[in-house]
């Protein structure tokens, strides 16, 4: 009897998963739609395997785009740069599916002519793969249980569901020497009992999980493995937490590095991810600058974030800001610091909240308001080994909710992102040569002018791309005509960082007619030729 | 048919090798008298005045086995961008001890290109401590028999190559073989040196020019010497051999093969390239690091470091960055790497003990940070070669002088007219690339020996833990009280301060096998208030953090049943040991 009880238990509690968690697909399902989708449009766009992660998972990569794909400028578009970030794996997958169903129209092949796309719709198959397992838990961290912390490796303790619900929320065990307390704006929430304003603390908090074997320490998180979005070099922190025993240490971290610092052509990432600098644009000068590191965005760069922030308001209609934090070795922050490229993210949903407010409370405060059930486990009392004699609940707001919105709104995000994207991806860099001139001053003797002009929004290189070693530079050069000689200017010199709707003016001393082919840009900017012809 | 003809040349062959085989036997022993210190009659006779090649280590590193099959183990870790083997020697006496399982002494060199003779020198360590060894030297048996010695004698064998073999400088290239844009035109490695005079050597150019401010020293033809005021000048001075702009681009020999660092490549403190210059893409992106990277987390036993470079007579420390970085440097740290790099200024004359950050430069992203900041081990890193050795007097010494009167002149390429594109007629000479950083012939085994002292000095002094003293004593109601003692009398603690900081290994293990455990105790002397620590977790295991240098620590056990007890200590850095008794 007791037996067949337990059963319809699960059997209610998979039915209302579904309903729940319908609209996400896992790593299985991806794949099989990645394949599909690639071999519908065969000519146009490319699927391939970057590498395998620890757990045995592909990270895809979509590669869309004509002619000489890799010869032009590029975007790289990211998903899965956290791995509980569920909604950002289907923006990278759906922004790829909306180009390829638009890719007859005129704009899509426009773009198309002048920009690849390289998609990587998720780079955390391991983690997010937990959204979809019996046992639930905010996981970010893959398969590959390497710590910095290498001491404790192997020594700790999993999770366990103690009360059968398929998720791991959190525990709070009465205690005279507790540290937290119910919260006053919602009692559901647990804070941290303030001492300064004479609170005593009722409840220990832990994560969910049973006796552990580990001297009498209560259990706690201490599965291995590494965060994808805290495993990059820029403001990485050693023997941080899920930060990996250095930074890009990965095979799915080094194999995105190497693909990306092989792509000359990529003038530009976006990230679908926790960080954001689309709602709220990164500030020059907001940290303190080290000797030689730059640690915030420089001020041309900045004119561009603004300018792609405004857009990105004004094309998806989106409010308010997400509060987030620059966690360290994130790869936005890596993207424009060490990659030297135009970097831009956003979590693309998130609840209003006022920095600085408790959270959970702002969440439990939008989801009434908005309608969002099944969104929180009340507090249940459960038998615990480890403490016999106390009274121990366990509850919380399920795993994913917060940063993840109801299936029903992803589509909607999903093609607004969609526009956004591609209508950046319009104002890459787009050169062309003005004011040519050539003046006769004897002798035989042309004094050759032009200008190369950059109409395009995007400088042709980022400002944190000049001194960057793995950014390339585009030169101009000359092909003479036999006879012909150049009596002052370089037949090849840089162009030099051209900013948007700027242009930058070029003179040399020719001897002799004939024509002189001149070529500049570089697949960072596209390449564009003329000739000029001297009698 | 071909088979017999394939037979016949095989027996030819071996007819040919015999004698060479039995050429390689000891000399008879009547021939020698020994010297204090050497080998007398080695079981592998080598020439200490003359570079290897990467084959010529590779050959050397094989015969060290089969000379020495009971110490010497040899095994590649990995393969370089071009495909040589990373090799790695692994030296101890092989016994019931794993060598990972003993603390661990880490050498490596060459990680410039151009830096050749640390190669040669952890050569001569294998060799030195193989041969008296096997001469019965009791100092070096013990060491053997305790501690693990490992060496890569190059980790950068594709540079060394193009160093030997191409025309390059005294000090290029600095980097290995992975093709680098640093002009970033889309071109790599296109615009390098040019060898105008097909010697092999990059030297220098010069043109006549009464407008130039050199002249000919006219003491001796070789040198060139800065005009005085007013005075008539004789040459210019046009740079290094070469400057032809092979790209058109405007620039010389501005993107040259192996133009980066392989030590600006390691996983701590890392800085991209704008910060520190030479970096690569991202930390352990070549094959090289990351080979001695993978060795590195497979070999935690690795409690001393020593990394050969050249040039300057320097026995570098860390920290690299101003204030560390993300590393820590404890007091004991600090007293651990100063007081045995003083004793290594007395043993190589000619050597300071230096902060790489303060004395020299900074550098981000370097091999030391990995070794000190990631893996826990004390690091040392010797600049081989100073021109004090040249005359035995401080300075930089005259080395036009030193190859006239002890070289007579063999490092010196002479002056020789050539026709350059740009320039028109130009003299190239100046000093061979084997002169300036690394070791003339005559003077290498002497200070190969002293740096090999200072590593063997260093590596003595890595943690060894022992079993000093067991006492029982019955405490009534069937219960014994046992207490043990714990010893490390080396200078070195288990832990550094970034081992302990950052929990890199596993705390000291104390087991006690043989009785049922009640309660364990680390005991606190020095507290007279008898407030010992109990472990209340698994007693049977004490976990002890840290033993530090030259001393030790008890532990103490109730213990219920059993009359023998048997005591093991387990360090990942300080080695194990073992004692029973009744």
């Amino acid at each position: 009897m007791k037996i067949q009880f337990k059963s319809l238990i699960v059997a209610i509690a998979v039915v209302t998963s579904v309903q729940a968690y319908g609209q996400y697909r896992d790593h299985a399902t991806l794949s099989r739609d990645l394949n599909d989708l690639a071999r519908s449009y065969p000519t146009i766009s490319e699927l391939t395997s970057l590498v395998k992660t620890e757990g045995g998972k592909d990270i895809w990569l979509l590669t869309i785009g004509t002619g000489n794909k890799h010869e032009k400028p590029g975007i790289a578009v990211f998903g899965g740069v956290e791995g509980n970030h569920l909604l950002g794996i289907e923006m990278a997958a759906g922004f790829a599916e909306h180009l390829l169903r638009d890719s007859e129209t005129q704009e899509v092949r426009d773009l198309l002519s002048n920009v690849t796309f390289y998609v990587f719709p998720n780079v955390s198959p391991d983690a997010s793969q937990q959204y979809f397992a019996d046992l639930r838990y905010d996981r970010k961290w893959n398969a590959r249980p390497v710590e910095a912390n290498r001491a404790n490796r192997g020594e700790g303790v999993p999770f366990s569901d103690l009360n059968g619900d398929g998720y791991i929320t959190m525990m709070r065990v009465e205690h005279p020497a507790g540290t937290h307390v119910p919260s006053r704006d919602d009692p559901r929430v647990m804070v941290r009992a303030d001492l300064a304003r004479g609170e005593r603390g009722l409840y220990l908090m832990f994560p969910e999980g049973a006796e552990s074997n580990n001297g009498g320490r209560p259990a706690e998180n201490i599965e291995g493995g590494v965060n994808f979005n805290n495993n990059w070099s820029f403001n990485y922190q050693e023997f941080g937490r899920h930060a990996g025993p250095h930074a890009v240490s990965e095979p799915e971290t080094e194999a995105v590095a190497e693909f990306l610092f092989d792509h000359f052509n990529i003038y530009a990432v976006f990230a679908f991810g926790p960080q954001d600098n689309l709602a709220q644009p990164m500030r020059s000068g907001e940290r303190r600058a080290g000797t030689r590191e730059i640690t915030s965005i420089l001020r041309t760069d900045e004119t561009i974030n603004r300018l792609v922030s405004s857009r990105y308001r004004e094309v998806t209609g989106v409010r308010g800001t997400p509060v987030t934090t620059n966690v360290s070795g994130n790869f936005m922050e890596w993207a424009y610091f060490h990659y030297g490229r135009y970097s831009f993210s956003t979590p693309g949903w998130w609840f209003p909240q006022e920095r600085g407010a408790n959270s959970e409370v702002a969440f439990l405060k939008y989801a009434e308001e908005s309608g969002r059930n099944d969104i929180f486990v009340p507090w249940q009392e459960v038998n615990h080994p480890d403490f016999p004699e106390r009274k121990v609940e366990v509850g919380g707001i399920k795993p994913f909710v917060m940063t993840n919105p109801p299936a029903e709104m992803v589509s909607g995000i999903v093609e607004s992102n969609y526009r956004f994207v591609k209508e950046v991806a319009g104002m890459h860099p787009d050169l062309q040569f003005i004011d040519i001139e050539v003046d006769n001053v004897g002798s035989d003797i042309y004094r050759l002018t032009l200008s190369v002009h950059n109409r395009g929004f995007f400088a042709t290189i980022a400002e944190i791309g000049a001194p960057n070693q793995f950014v390339r530079l585009p030169r101009i050069t000359l092909e003479l005509a036999r006879g012909q000689e150049i009596l002052s200017g370089d037949r090849v010199q840089q162009l030099g960082r051209i900013e948007g709707t700027r242009s930058r003016e070029f003179i040399w001393l020719i001897r002799g007619r004939g024509n002189i082919d001149i070529r500049t840009g570089d697949i960072n900017t596209g390449v564009i030729n003329t000739t000029v012809n001297i009698r | 048919m071909k088979i017999i003809v394939k037979s016949i040349v095989l027996i030819a062959t071996i007819a040919l090798l015999l004698p060479v085989a039995s050429n390689a036997q000891r000399p008879s022993p009547e021939l020698f008298f020994k010297a204090a210190g050497s080998p007398v009659n080695p079981k592998l006779q080598v020439s200490w005045n003359r570079y290897h090649s990467y084959d010529g280590i590779v050959d050397f590193c094989e015969r060290l086995e089969r000379k020495h099959p009971n110490l010497v183990t040899l095994t590649s870790v990995g393969k370089s961008y071009e495909g040589r083997d990373m090799i790695l020697l692994t030296i101890t006496e092989k016994g019931d001890t794993e060598h990972q399982h003993k603390p661990g002494y880490y050498v490596n060199a060459n990680i410039h290109a151009a830096e050749i003779q640390g190669s040669e020198m952890a050569m001569y360590m294998a060799w030195y401590l193989t041969e008296m060894y096997a001469e019965g030297n009791v100092f070096i048996r013990e060491l053997l028999r305790d501690k693990t010695i490992y060496i890569m004698p190059t980790i950068n064998p594709d540079g060394r190559e193009n160093f030997l073999w191409e025309p390059n400088t005294g000090s290029s290239p600095r980097g290995g073989m992975v093709p680098r844009d640093n002009d970033r035109d889309g071109l790599f490695d296109e615009d390098g040196f040019a060898d105008l005079n097909n010697d092999g050597v990059i030297t220098q150019m010069r043109r006549r020019n009464p407008d130039g401010d050199w002249k000919t020293d006219p003491n001796d033809p070789r040198r060139m010497i800065r005009v005085a005021p007013g005075e008539q000048g004789e040459w210019e001075l046009l740079g290094r051999e070469g400057q032809i702009d092979e790209d058109g681009d405007g620039r010389a020999d501005e993107d040259r093969v192996g133009m980066y660092d392989p030590n600006r490549d390691w996983g701590y403190n890392w800085r991209p390239n704008y910060v520190q210059s030479g970096a690569s893409q991202f930390p352990f992106a070549l094959p090289e690091s990351r080979a001695v990277r993978d060795f590195g987390f497979e070999h935690m036993n690795i409690a001393g470091v020593q990394l050969y470079h050249n040039t300057g007579g320097m026995i570098l420390r860390g920290p690299s960055v101003q204030g560390g970085g993300s590393e820590v440097y404890s007091r004991e740290d600090n007293m651990v790497l100063d007081r045995i790099g003083r004793i290594g200024e007395r043993m190589i004359p000619g050597y300071r003990l230096l902060t790489i950050w303060s004395d020299l430069y900074t550098v981000w992203g370097g091999e030391y940070d990995w070794w000190h900041g990631a893996m826990g081990a004390y690091v040392y890193c010797n600049e081989l070669w100073t021109g004090y050795l040249m005359f035995n007097e401080p300075g930089r010494g005259d080395q036009y002088e030193f190859d006239r009167l002890l070289l007579f002149e063999d490092a010196f390429i002479p002056w020789e007219e050539v026709d350059h594109p740009v320039f028109g007629k130009v003299e190239v000479g100046g000093f061979n690339k084997n002169f300036g950083r690394i070791h003339p012939g005559f003077l290498f085994e002497s200070d190969a020996h002293r740096n090999t002292a200072f590593c063997l000095l260093h590596a003595y002094h890595t943690p060894q833990v022992k079993v000093d003293d067991i006492e029982i004593e019955d405490i009534g109601g069937g219960l014994r009280r046992v207490t043990a003692t714990i010893t490390n009398d080396r200078m070195m603690p288990t832990h550094s301060g970034q081992n302990l900081r950052y929990n890199i290994d596993p705390p000291n293990y104390i087991y006690l096998d043989g009785g049922e455990v009640i309660a364990g105790f680390i005991v606190n002397e020095r507290n007279h208030l008898g407030n010992d620590f109990e472990q209340r977790h698994n007693p049977q295991r004490m976990e002890v953090r840290n033993i530090s240098g030259q001393s030790s620590v008890k532990v103490r056990w109730i213990v219920s049943s059993g009359n023998r007890f048997t005591v093991r200590v387990e360090s990942v850095k300080g080695g194990r040991d073992s004692k029973e008794v009744r």
